[in-house]
This record gives C-alpha cells, sequence and structure tokens, in this order.
C-alpha cells in the first residue's frame, strides 16, 4: 500500500525559475550568517591566488536558492504545512560573484512513513542549478515531509 | 594542502562547539529570504507548534558543510562535492551545539572520502545528522 | 561462548541512510576495542531482500550479517527477525499501517520473532500507545537501548520492560557508519545464523549492552530463560 498520487506528477519539470544574480553582498551575508572566515569565501587578495582564482560563495550557498512563486502550486500537498526533512546536495562547479543562476525544478519521488511526529507523505524535489553559461553548478534533492 | 594518500579512516572533523545566537538565525533567515516566524520568533514559533525558534534546515547543512570545508582547509587540493543531510529534531538557538565528523571510506579510484557528519546538543542527541563527499586532486 | 550482535542497523538500502555495509564491517573490525561486536542485523525500512549475499564481506572482515527488517504498524515500529517467504507472502512489508498483534502472531507462527524497537519513542514506540490502546499479547521481547534515542526514550522503554516483564535487546538503529554497533545485544549461546538468533530471542539468555560514551546505564531487567 502505497500513497496515493498522479503518476504524471514524477519526472516532470513544473518550473525553470527567473535568473537570481549573486552579489558579493550576499556571499558576504551568508558568509556572516554561518561564521565563515575561510579567505577562499571572503578575502580577494587571498582567493586571486587559490584555486579558484578569485572570490567564490562557500558550497552549501547553493541551498539558498528558493523555488519560485509556482512552488507550491505544483508540488503535492498532503497536509496543511510542510518542513524541511533534509537535503542531499551534489556540488558541481562553484558559485561565484556576478553568475546568474536558474532553478529547473520536478518532483523525483513520493512516499510516506511514520516517525516520531506522526504519519508523514515524503515530497522528494530535485532541482538543477545552472549558471549564465548553461553550466551544471549543484543538484539538490531537498526531502519535504507533510503531515497528511 | 590535503591529499588523499593521507586521510585514514577514522580520522576526525572537529568536534567543533557552536553557539548559534538567535541573532545569527535571524540574520541566516533574512539572507536566504525565509523570515517565517519559525526561524525569527520565539512566540511565532510556538503558534507552529515548536519548542521556540528554531534553525533552518539549510543552516545547519551550511555549518556541517563548514566543518568539511574548515576541515580541506583554504589552501585547496580538495572540495566537497555532495553533502546529504537529514533533519531528525528541530536545533534550536542559544543551545551549546557541538559538530562531530568521521572519515568513515573512501574510494582510492575517484579519489573520494566519505565522512559522516552531526550536529549534537547538550544531551547527546543528535539533531542532525549527514554524510559528505569530499574528492581530492591528488 | 557468547555472541555480541547489533540487532538494528540501517545501510544504504534504506531510503534514508547512505552507509555501505563493507564500510560498516571496517568500522567494526577498527573499533572493536571499543564496540565488541559479532555481528550486526541489518533492518532496512519496510523492506527485506531475500537474495542479498554478504558471506564474501563476512569472510573479509570476520564480522557476521544477518538480516531482518524493521515495519511500521498500529503500535509503532517492529522489528522482523526470521522473515521467510511465508512471512513475505502474509504481510506487505510497506505498508505503514500493519496491525501489531497480528503481525507478532502470524511471524510467531511462521518461524520468526517479532520485537517492537524504540518502546518510548513518541509515536512509533508501544510507550504511547499503551497509553491509549490495551497492551499487546504474546510479546516476548522489545528494544531497550536503542543508539538513536533522545534523552528519556530508553528510560520509558526500560519502564515497560519492568511493568510487563519483557525480555530487553538493544541496537544501534544506525544510519551512519561511524554509528554501528552503540548499543549492542548480548547472547549467552554462540549464534551463527538467522534460526540461532530466533531460537535466541525466543528461548535464550541475554541482555542489552550499551557501548555509547559519556551515557549512563540504563536499568533493564536481569536476563532470565525466557521459557
Amino acid at each position: 500500500m502505497a500513497v496515493e498520487y498522479d503518476p504524471a506528477l514524477i519526472n516532470k519539470v513544473f518550473e525553470v525559475t527567473d535568473p537570481v544574480s549573486v552579489t558579493r553582498e550576499k556571499i558576504d551575508k551568508f558568509c556572516a550568517a554561518i561564521g565563515e572566515s575561510n579567505p577562499l569565501y571572503t578575502d580577494d587578495e587571498a582567493a586571486k591566488d587559490g584555486p579558484y582564482g578569485g572570490i567564490v560563495a562557500p558550497p552549501s550557498f547553493a541551498v539558498m536558492f528558493r523555488n519560485g512563486r509556482h512552488f507550491f502550486e505544483n508540488v503535492p500537498r498532503f497536509g496543511r504545512r510542510g518542513f524541511d526533512a533534509g537535503k542531499d546536495v551534489e556540488f558541481v562547479a562553484p558559485i561565484r560573484p556576478g553568475d546568474a543562476i536558474t532553478l529547473s525544478s520536478h518532483v523525483k519521488e513520493i512516499y510516506e512513513k511514520t516517525g516520531r511526529t506522526g504519519t508523514m507523505v515524503f515530497v522528494v524535489i530535485r532541482s538543477t542549478l545552472k549558471n549564465q553559461n548553461n553550466e551544471v553548478v549543484a543538484h539538490i534533492d531537498h526531502r519535504f515531509m507533510n503531515r497528511p | 594542502m590535503k591529499r588523499f594518500a593521507d586521510i585514514n579512516i577514522g580520522d576526525t572533523l572537529g568536534p567543533s562547539e557552536q553557539f548559534v545566537s538567535k541573532d545569527n538565525c535571524r540574520a541566516f533567515a533574512r539572507a536566504g529570504g525565509i523570515e517565517a516566524p519559525r526561524f525569527t520568533d520565539d512566540e511565532g514559533a510556538r503558534k507552529e507548534g515548536l519548542p521556540g525558534m528554531i534553525l533552518p534546515g539549510n543552516m545547519s547543512l551550511g555549518l556541517l558543510s563548514k566543518l568539511v570545508t574548515d576541515w580541506i582547509g583554504a589552501e585547496g587540493g580538495a572540495r566537497l562535492i555532495r553533502m546529504s543531510t537529514t533533519y531528525r529534531v528541530p536545533v534550536q538557538p542559544d543551545h551549546k551545539l557541538t559538530l562531530h565528523g568521521f572519515v568513515t571510506h573512501s574510494t582510492p579510484a575517484e579519489r573520494t572520502a566519505e565522512i559522516d557528519v552531526w550536529i549534537e546538543n547538550e544531551d547527546a542527541e543528535r539533531l542532525v545528522t549527514g554524510t559528505a563527499t569530499v574528492q581530492f586532486d591528488s | 561462548m557468547s555472541t555480541t550482535l547489533d540487532l538494528h542497523s540501517h545501510s544504504d538500502a534504506s531510503e534514508d541512510s547512505r552507509a555501505p555495509v563493507e564500510a560498516y564491517l571496517n568500522w567494526i573490525r577498527l573499533r572493536r576495542s571499543e564496540r565488541p561486536l559479532d555481528g550486526i542485523v541489518l533492518t532496512e525500512h519496510r523492506q527485506y531482500n531475500r537474495d542479498a549475499d554478504y558471506r564474501a564481506l563476512e569472510d573479509k572482515f570476520g564480522v557476521m550479517v544477518l538480516r531482518a527488517s524493521e515495519v511500521e504498524t498500529n503500535y509503532g515500529h517492529v522489528l522482523v527477525y526470521g522473515v521467510n517467504d511465508d512471512i513475505l507472502s502474509r504481510f506487505d512489508f510497506a505498508n505503514i499501517r500493519l496491525d501489531a498483534q497480528t503481525l507478532i502472531d502470524e511471524v510467531e507462527r511462521m518461524g520468526g520473532v517479532a520485537v517492537p524497537c524504540h518502546p518510548g519513542r513518541p509515536n512509533i514506540g508501544l510507550y504511547e500507545h499503551y497509553a491509549a490502546k490495551p497492551p499487546l499479547e504474546n510479546l516476548i521481547a522489545v528494544e531497550v537501548l536503542n543508539g538513536g534515542s533522545r534523552k528519556g526514550e530508553d528510560e520509558r522503554s526500560a519502564e515497560l520492560v519492568a511493568r510487563f516483564g519483557y525480555h530487553a535487546v538493544g541496537g544501534s538503529d544506525s544510519h551512519l557508519v561511524s554509528l554501528i554497533g552503540l548499543c549492542a545485544t548480548r547472547f549467552a549461546a554462540e549464534i551463527r545464523s538467522i534460526d540461532d538468533l530466533v531460537r535466541e530471542l525466543k528461548t535464550g539468555i541475554y541482555e542489552p549492552v550499551d557501548f555509547r560514551p559519556r551515557r549512563k546505564a540504563v536499568a533493564h531487567a536481569v536476563a532470565e530463560e525466557t521459557r
């Protein structure tokens, strides 16, 4: 017995977002919020001689790009509210100041299980992040948990 | 510079003790444009059935990724190529958190190492668990 | 000759773990002084892979690998040991709404044994269900030490053991390589197969053992003969 949903949902790209610009200021704010002081991400001079030839965003900056306004209308909702249950992120290429990032998203999987907080339906959304050169910078599997 | 040949199964990352204040938590929520009450306001969080403000999952992911990139260091030679997280129990700000990591296995053909990571509270409860993959240049 | 087994673990066959079985066995080999295990039981969520074969890895690392399953019922999660074709055709392990009493009775009749895990955990443990429903019958043992427990959960499990006289087992509930064997079960007898394990769980002498650092021991019933 499995949770019931329209199988046509799976793998259908439901959204491609407008490009979001990556600014140095956004990277700085992200670094400040997690206490990041690695010169690769914070110091222009040091980063110039580093492996990326300039400042890049810390890898986890990739999770800061949100699905757009169509997300909730398109993602199957089984309950009143959802929680972020976990992520699986593949960091493919560095994100740099000046990049413009788009997300394209599809539903990868839907399943249910029981946990500490009750019966839960998991919707796994896979987003692919690309920069302005159409290069993939990251894949993110987002496990989104709903209580039916 | 970190090299694949220097890595041993059982090597530790951290433990790194952190104190994430409510202001840190709000700053992260602002940086990500996710200023929901559960991340910014105790009262609002309690209305959602939570014990008080919690850290966004992405912030836990950011802290655990930092544990790994700190271990790699600023000299390069390796990079974090995958991070997978499970949010088991809400993480509350204004508590002492400890981040742990262990190198658990490696794949010589790909020069990758797999690392267990987690965030623990004062009661040694694992709130967020995850695994990271690091790839080495040489 | 006694046998110490981690009775509860998840590998990358479970949707919420990325731990390869080989890495578990290597970790056990490296940490034997802290966690002296003879073997592990893989209890993948809501499934049982009858074709999995770990003999080559068992030989390579000198650690026994047995297979069971963790299923979901109206009384919380339950570990099923001694899974066989009869049990698999009787129950859909993917069903998260199995009836616990039927599962316990039928698994016993078909030659296995069902052991509720993390009884002290909210919603998916026996303790909370016992507050609202009658206690289950024909239960032999419950998991009283669980490596993933939050504060107070093992204590609630121990309370059930004291109240109902269940036998107590331990398991790590590991989803990460480095957490394998944090809790385990020590059997007085030698165990070399899943049939041995089922027999010992039903009739043998065993006790949970805690290899977690910085934790106080949880009181549990003294091991004694069950029948």
